[in-house]
């Protein structure tokens, strides 16, 4: 076993550089770049344009930039943004604990949902429930996901009233006009506004859109494979066996097809955990969330490069490192799987 | 229970936990006011139930709600500091910190902020070549930290900006400066090299020397970020990256305490548009930034919401080239022309078969004009009229300049025509940005126009980035490689750079000059160049105005560009909002001071 993961460990580490090779040279390849911002500008030289572009290092040719790139992470330095001039730990340290926050909460409470109603789908296949569940698992994969976040919030914010506000209760703020009128759920943004030490209660509520958000589209998926376990699982000898032992049948479903089915679950989660550290781009722009994904998007956009191969190659780590977390569960919870 | 829905529980809670300690550790515990709890507008908050009623007596005590007003803007900056700063969305930040000597007001005219007056020949404080400048500081300014703000300030911002290593994005004018004299604190006096035209738009902010000095790098500078200091109304708290930016008001303001009157501004970085539209309807915010014309429609029934508008600098053109789009970057365009656009009467005719006035009304909404010339508002506004909606002439025009339609399927082709070989069908690609509905619905009618006097153009879209591009990336643009473009640029209060850089022969973008200029449809016209190069050498400002109005003539009559309609700049604010007064020259949070919350 700890061959297996040392070996594993080692094969990681060409694996990075061939990744870092090559999103280096993509990023390059990307149209814009830095410069791009400066472009539009009437005032600039091209005297200016000249000195930004060394500045940033663009004069120089790409093998040089990545080999300079590469020499200062080996010893775990990594750079400055072209955008903000900030450290790109810095950029990073300040979103990843705010995506953190938001992607665990969503993805435990779907997980929390999705799994027993999955699990309850296939011990009622066909019946009343079953039929239900795989219709809202459908929907919340079809729906698309930044229309329902505005759908979100024109109806929690827009429409519907704080009822605890001089107006009361259901009133739709399109029609009733009243200034006094506070919304019944913010639309966006971590904590209220100009208030210094937000409450939890108040950091909850700044929470529910778009955990809803994100949670809809997840509990979809993670229902309907729940479900196929199950029942892949439930037809199995073993459970027959266990039933003609005579145990009960909530020992059968909970100790035997409930663990059997989860088993391949659980990988699936283990590689699932890495894109939560990326954020999700559409729930942090609709809810004005400050994370990753954000992060990642106002990078690409703007070709800063440094701030790029920050993210992706942590990304990549924890790919990697997610990827063997998977393969390592799977053998403890399936003893047939053996790695030597 | 197994071991698994045990993990599963463990790594629940774990979860939780991190997500809890993930909320405290992402909020810096910020100073606490020392009077009675910030009320600021939480749009999420239920009203607080006191948990003890008030006695009567003890009621008058209470501070009244200090007013904040949140400003959603849909752009982080990336720093605030003016010289070093690429976005619009910066200097909307720093415009309410940082402070110029003169500025502009939404009319297009400079008005003295830490100078006493804006120099001019009239005053005496411009000489008669305009080499020499001087300011006078207003007395008793000081920067937000108490330390006062004197000529040396002004001198220091001259010094860095022009220092190699500093990092400066822009230096053009600051360069031109061969001195600056500090004789006493409050007089600055700026020796030029040579004429710089727009003089007035240099030192539209001051860096402070005492807080900065020590590196020639800006990009280090903690000024940059947190530590931006100025001498304008507002002072920086705290900036949540991504989030929000925190405003509080200068107590060592000039005008405290009548000025300003808003008690702390929070900008909020809202990443969409549409949500942004959402949260002003529900009043989460009071006010959002840059809008356009489509938007306006939706707002203009309701009565909590105002719709401030105000025809911008800023064109939607077509760029029609001139050159042969098969060469790369021709430095000699008259020699090789554009097989189609080169014949002036193509040109004519494209510009007689659109009918802008359709497009303003059915696509902008009516919220805007057509467009007429590149200079449309502004002290240097040019006089010319809106073109003829014709396509009979249009026809007209084509027959006359050999392209008829002899195959009989709706496109002309060249027959006896000036530049293009027999038989070349009158085929266009027009290209602009894409992911943006305006315009590609606009260039469906433009095809539909085109199409009615037997023209095809056909659309091809690329991201902004690729449109936008470097010479040095290879940008089709700038290597001449297109037949039209569509898209806005907008000229500056004074117009010199920009009308230089896009219509002077000098600023075709060739090998030779490595991609220098913005003359991207090689127009070469000798009159306009030479009216160029006069307003860019006098500071009479009636002799440069007429200059412009000479090259406005010229492009008229020559359509390298063709205007299509000017766009409106367009804010939203809460109707309770009050001081709010668009401008268009510059940022919105100019007269920030004034702002006001009834």
């Amino acid at each position: 076993m700890t061959h297996y993961i040392l070996r594993r460990l080692i094969y990681a580490v060409p694996l990075l550089i061939l990744i870092s090779i090559i999103v280096f040279f993509l990023i390059s390849l990307a149209p814009g770049g830095p410069m791009a911002a400066f472009e539009e500008n009437p005032n600039l030289t091209p005297e200016d344009i000249v000195r930004l572009e060394e500045e940033f290092g663009l004069n120089q040719p790409i093998y040089v930039r990545y080999w300079k790139w590469a020499k200062r992470i080996v010893v775990g330095d990594w750079g400055y943004s072209n955008v903000t001039h900030r450290p790109v730990l810095e950029e990073i340290g300040h979103r990843l604990p705010n995506t953190l926050q938001l992607m665990l909460v969503a993805f435990s409470i779907t997980l929390l949902i999705s799994i027993p109603i999955g699990l309850y789908s296939a011990l009622h296949q066909y019946s009343l429930f079953d039929h239900v569940a795989t219709f809202f698992a459908f929907v919340g994969q079809a729906i698309p996901i930044f229309w329902f976040g505005l759908i979100l919030i024109i109806i929690f914010n827009v429409w519907l009233n704080n009822p605890v506000s001089p107006h009361h209760g259901f009133a739709w703020s399109h029609f009733t006009q009243c200034a006094d009128c506070k919304p019944l759920l913010p639309g966006g943004g971590m904590a209220p506004y100009g208030v210094d030490d937000p409450t939890l209660g108040q950091r909850i509520q700044h929470m529910i859109l778009p955990v809803t958000m994100l949670a809809m589209f997840g509990m979809g998926a993670y229902t309907r494979y729940m479900r196929g376990q199950t029942l892949e699982v439930i037809y199995q000898d073993y459970i027959r066996t266990a039933r003609s032992k005579g145990l009960s049948e909530r020992m059968v479903v909970m100790r035997h097809a409930f663990k059997n089915a989860l088993a391949p679950v659980v990988t699936i989660i283990a590689l699932d955990l890495p894109g939560l550290f990326g954020g999700a781009l559409f729930t942090e722009t609709i809810f004005s969330w400050p994370g990753m994904g954000r992060l990642f998007y106002r990078s690409a956009q703007r070709g800063d490069y440094p701030l790029l191969m920050g993210i992706v190659m942590i990304n990549a780590v924890l790919i990697i490192a997610f990827n063997l977390l998977a393969d390592l569960s799977y053998a403890y919870l399936d003893p047939r799987i053996r790695y030597d | 229970m197994s071991k698994i829905i045990r993990t599963l529980l463990v790594l629940t809670l774990l979860t939780v936990i991190i997500a809890v300690a993930g909320c405290s550790s992402s909020q810096q515990p910020a100073e606490k006011p020392a009077a009675a709890p910030t009320e600021a507008p939480s749009a999420t908050e239920a009203a607080p139930a006191p948990t003890e009623a008030p006695t009567p007596t003890e009621a008058p005590a209470k501070p009244a709600e200090p007013t904040t007003i949140i400003y959603g803007l849909y752009q982080e900056p990336d720093v605030l500091n003016p010289f070093i700063a690429s976005q619009y969305a910066a200097d909307e930040v720093s415009k309410m910190v940082v402070e110029g000597l003169v500025d502009v007001d939404p009319d297009g005219n400079f008005y003295p902020v830490l100078a006493e007056e804006v120099p001019t020949i009239e005053n005496g404080l411009v000489s008669e070549d305009g080499l020499n400048v001087t300011y006078h500081i207003k007395k008793d300014i000081v920067w937000s930290d108490g330390e006062p703000f004197t000529c040396d300030d002004v001198k220091y911002t001259w010094e860095i900006v022009t220092t190699p290593e500093s990092g400066a994005v822009n230096t053009s004018g600051y360069d031109q400066i061969e001195s600056i004299t500090c004789d006493d604190p409050n007089t600055v006096q700026i020796k030029f090299k040579k004429f710089y035209a727009p003089y007035l738009t240099l030192f539209d902010s001051v860096l402070p020397k005492h807080a900065t000095e020590g590196s020639t790098d800006m990009t280090t500078w903690d000024y940059n970020t947190t530590g931006l200091l100025g001498t304008g109304p507002f002072v920086l708290k705290d900036w949540e990256s991504g989030d929000h930016i925190t405003l509080v008001k200068n107590e060592n303001y000039r005008d405290y305490p009548d000025l300003p009157k808003a008690d702390q501004i929070i900008v909020r970085i809202i990443p969409s548009r549409e949500v942004g539209k959402a949260l002003i309807t529900s009043g989460e915010i009071d006010i959002l930034w840059d809008l356009s014309e489509a938007d306006v429609p939706e707002f203009e029934e309701n009565p909590d919401v105002v719709v401030n508008k105000r025809p911008g600098p800023g064109t939607e053109r077509l760029l029609l080239n001139l050159a042969d789009p098969t060469l790369d970057a021709t430095d000699d365009p008259l020699n090789h022309p554009h097989p189609l656009l080169a014949d002036l009467r193509v040109r004519e005719a494209i510009q007689y078969g659109i009918d802008k006035q359709l497009i303003v009304d059915e696509l902008l909404y009516g919220a805007t004009v057509v467009g007429t010339s590149e200079l449309s508002i502004g002290w240097a506004k040019c006089d010319i009229p809106p073109s003829e909606f014709n396509p009979d002439k249009a026809k007209e025009l084509l027959d006359e300049a050999g392209f008829k339609d002899e195959d009989g399927d709706g496109v002309r082709e060249c027959h006896g025509c000036k530049y293009a070989e027999e038989g070349t069908p009158l085929k266009l690609k027009i290209q602009s940005t894409s992911g943006n509905q305006l315009r590609e619905e606009t260039e469906q009618l433009l095809v539909e126009m085109m199409k009615n006097i037997g023209i095809e153009f056909y659309i091809e879209n690329v991201p902004s980035s690729e449109l936008f591009g470097s010479w040095s990336s290879g940008a089709f643009r700038k290597h001449g490689n297109f037949d039209i473009l569509m898209y806005t640029t907008s000229d500056k209060i004074d117009p010199q750079s920009h009308m230089k850089g896009y219509f002077h022969k000098d600023s075709i973008p060739t090998e030779a000059n490595n991609g220098k200029g913005f003359n991207y449809v090689r127009w070469i016209n000798d009159r306009a160049s030479e009216a160029l190069d006069k307003a860019g050498s006098t500071p009479n400002l009636d002799e440069r105005k007429a200059q412009y109005q000479i090259a406005c003539e010229e492009i008229a009559h020559d359509i390298p560009h063709l205007y299509l309609y000017d766009r409106s700049e367009i804010d939203l604010t809460r109707s309770n909002i009050k001081g709010f007064k668009v401008n268009p020259w510059g940022r919105q949070t100019w007269n920030v001071e004034e702002w006001d919350k009834e």
